[in-house]
């Protein structure tokens, strides 16, 4: 039915099967807007966050997509300014995968917000010194520049190309890319910091304050170094997962073993960094300010097993594996690895927000305990729902692995060349 | 806002950090502005058509965009720089000068039970052009476009006085449903639509300019190890379907997708007409 929407060369299913896939994900989408719509029109009540534990579900959840949404600034880097030309085989699916993290976050926050017709504010009434505010700043920023990356993505659609001035526009956009790259990365580089720093400036939050350079605490740079690390990686899972999903090959294992090898070196460099960063919060920054870190480890469930399990098994592990050539060989060494360092990331973000929240930091507070309400759950969910939506149409309509095309005929090229060169062997 | 914000001053912070921002909105403002303006110009300059084949071409994936010496074996891997238009490539005339094409052969090339004469040239994209006594250039379909598609359900001519460019689309042929674009293989008025389904020749065109250049096309030297590599190319997406091809000795049928339905004639018909 929609075929001559689908880019030439490759195939995907059917309609209606497209369809039975796309039901359950709009009807997830549908109920999350709902409860987002709740949260818009009854309150922030709604949520089970207060004024102490004013970071939830939702911040995690921002800080975990933003974070694995690097993939996109960084592949565009590493593509567009250091010429690493074998990443042309996954931009397109990284711009995608970008656009879909930051709008769900985007739009996360505008509920979280609680009064978004005041969402405006930020802009008008800047606190400059606030790392909030440069964290709006850029996010909005990024937002708008993934958006004008997407579009010579979605204008390169079979039947929108035989449109003569969005075919133009499209090449001529293209040619101007490497400035939009540019951009993304200059603004990825201060957002992800600037998250970081958020926490590293908290000062009646002994469990994250850090001490840095400047201005900057050194969380601004972990936060940096540690989107970067893991923006390959969650490129690398998603390829793999789509095209165990569709059935297809979409990029050649170089592709993969090359976003593990970046991951994994990166992931090094960060997991020395954040090693040497909680040694001296142990030894140094924590004691300064009258807190002995082993105190924070004491409140259940946040035992030191969390550090371990932070620094050693979802850091050092996959940094291992990703640097070990012979395993960065077999796939399933090397998704295992991108998994973990994806949750790595993720569980770094968690305790950044939740535990740094938990924990009392003034003689009369409590240890607090936090669980995300239905409402919030299901606003999280719509998130999660928008972005398979968005992959979804975006893989079924637009071409987001140019090598795809190449494999459908690979195969049987190979064997009728072989056969034209040896035809004394074929016989 | 900027420095009418609220609470705005003179200060090193203000500065720098609203700096930076509007900075950033200006460069993203003036990149979509650059592409904007220089899009509408290259429409109003009709290079629509050289904009959509170095598009198509761009896409085409890396074995069919081959130079043509390594068909003939002077370079062992090569990539056209120029989309398969020779006539601005440096190389191509240093290598036609070292090595000056041989005399054809008179009968023309045979090869699977197909004919290739060699009183024309031919393009990448499975057209050819000749010259006629009166300065005209005859285009039309070659033997093996021709079996790929069969009969034509229609055929888009265009009207005389159209301009083709080389590489531009030529015509358009329909068949069950799908729409194939032929590229022009030469500059040129087109004169006549002669035409048609089970025509010879489609097009008589007329030059423009300084008379027809033809060195972006295929010598008759370059036609067999071309055609060899275009058969394998066709099997290899055929192949992809589980359609059975070519045994050895054999002769390609007269109309492959009528004989194969079931095939993906869209990957074949975009691998054979250089369609991404």
């Amino acid at each position: 039915m929609d075929r001559q929407l689908i880019a030439r060369g490759v195939r995907r299913c059917s309609t209606p099967q497209f369809l039975l896939w796309i039901l359950p994900w709009a009807a997830l989408f549908a109920f999350g807007l709902y409860c987002a719509g709740l949260c818009l029109v009854k309150g922030l009540n709604q949520t089970n966050m207060d004024n102490r534990f004013a970071f939830g579900l939702w911040i995690f959840v921002d800080l975990t997509i933003i974070a694995l949404g690097a993939g996109a600034f960084f592949t565009g880097f590493l593509l567009y300014i250091l010429k690493l030309k074998d990443l042309d085989a996954v931009i397109n699916s990284a711009v995608v995968i970008g656009f879909v993290c930051y709008s769900g976050a985007v739009a996360a926050l505008l509920v979280d917000v609680g009064q978004p017709l005041r969402a405006w504010f930020t802009f008008w009434y800047p606190n400059v010194h606030s790392m909030l505010t440069e964290v709006t700043f850029c996010i909005t920023c990024y937002l708008a520049v993934l958006l004008i990356e997407y579009l010579p993505i979605v204008l390169r659609n079979r039947k929108l190309r035989e449109v003569p001035g969005f075919l133009v526009f499209e090449f001529e956009l293209h040619k101007l890319i490497y400035v939009l790259a540019g951009v993304g990365t200059f603004l990825s580089f201060f957002h992800q910091g600037s998250l970081g720093g958020l926490f590293g400036v908290l000062r009646g939050h002994p469990f994250a304050f850090r001490e840095g350079l400047a201005v900057w605490p050194s969380t601004f740079f972990l936060f940096i170094l540690s989107a970067a690390a893991v923006g390959p990686s969650f490129i690398l899972f998603t390829t793999w997962l789509i095209s165990k999903l569709s059935g297809k090959r979409l990029v050649r294992p170089q592709v993969l073993q090359l976003l593990g090898r970046i991951s994994g070196l990166l992931l090094g460099v960060y997991v020395l960094a954040k090693t040497v960063d909680t040694l001296i919060w142990i030894n140094r920054t924590s004691p300064g300010a009258g807190f002995p870190a082993q105190e924070y480890f004491a409140w259940q469930p946040f035992g030191t097993w969390i550090l371990f399990a932070e620094i050693v098994v979802f850091g050092l592990a996959p940094a291992l594996i990703l640097l070990t050539p012979r395993l960065r060989l077999r796939t399933n060494w090397l998704v295992s690895a991108a998994v973990l360092a994806c949750l790595g990331v993720a569980l770094n973000r968690f305790v950044m927000t939740l535990q740094t929240l938990a924990l009392p930091t003034l003689s009369f507070d409590r240890y607090l305990s936090y669980w995300p309400s239905w409402q919030e759950t299901g606003t999280f969910l719509a998130v999660v729902a928008f972005g398979v939506l968005v992959y979804s149409f975006s893989f079924r309509y637009l071409l987001l692995f140019p090598q795809e095309r190449e494999f459908r005929q690979e195969p049987a090229a190979q064997v009728s060349e072989t056969a034209v060169m040896d035809p004394v062997g074929r016989s | 806002m900027f420095p009418w914000n609220y609470g705005f001053h003179w200060s090193t912070g203000n500065v720098l950090f609203l700096g930076a921002f509007y900075t950033v909105l200006v460069v993203v403002a003036t990149t979509v502005a650059s592409a904007i303006l220089r899009a509408r110009r290259a429409v109003a300059a009709q290079q629509t058509d050289a904009i959509r084949w170095r598009s198509d071409f761009h896409d085409l994936p890396p074995r069919d965009r081959v130079c043509r010496h390594v068909l003939t074996g002077e370079f062992q891997v090569r990539e056209c720089p120029n989309a398969f238009d020779c006539r601005q490539c440096e190389t191509h005339a240093r290598l036609v000068a070292l090595h000056p094409p041989e005399a054809p052969p008179e009968s023309g090339e045979e090869l699977l039970g197909m004919s290739f004469p060699l009183d024309r040239f031919y393009h990448r994209g499975h057209t050819w052009a000749r010259l006629g006594p009166d300065g005209a250039v005859t285009i039309g379909l070659d033997e093996l476009g021709r079996r790929v598609l069969g009969v034509p359900d229609a055929v888009d001519l265009p009207a005389p006085g159209t301009r083709l460019r080389v590489n531009g689309p030529a015509w358009h042929i329909h068949k069950r449903n799908r729409d194939v674009r032929v590229l022009s293989p030469a500059d040129g008025e087109v004169v006549e639509a002669t035409g048609g389904i089970g025509g010879d020749g489609y097009l008589r065109v007329k030059p423009v300019g300084r008379g027809f250049d033809f060195r972006n096309l295929l010598a008759p030297c370059e036609v067999k190890p071309w055609l060899l590599r275009e058969v394998e190319r066709l099997q290899g997406a055929l192949s992809a379907e589980g359609v059975p091809t070519l045994a050895d000795g054999g002769v390609l049928l007269p109309d492959l997708s009528t004989a194969y339905p079931q095939a993906d004639w869209d990957a074949a018909c975009d691998a054979m007409f250089l369609q991404a």
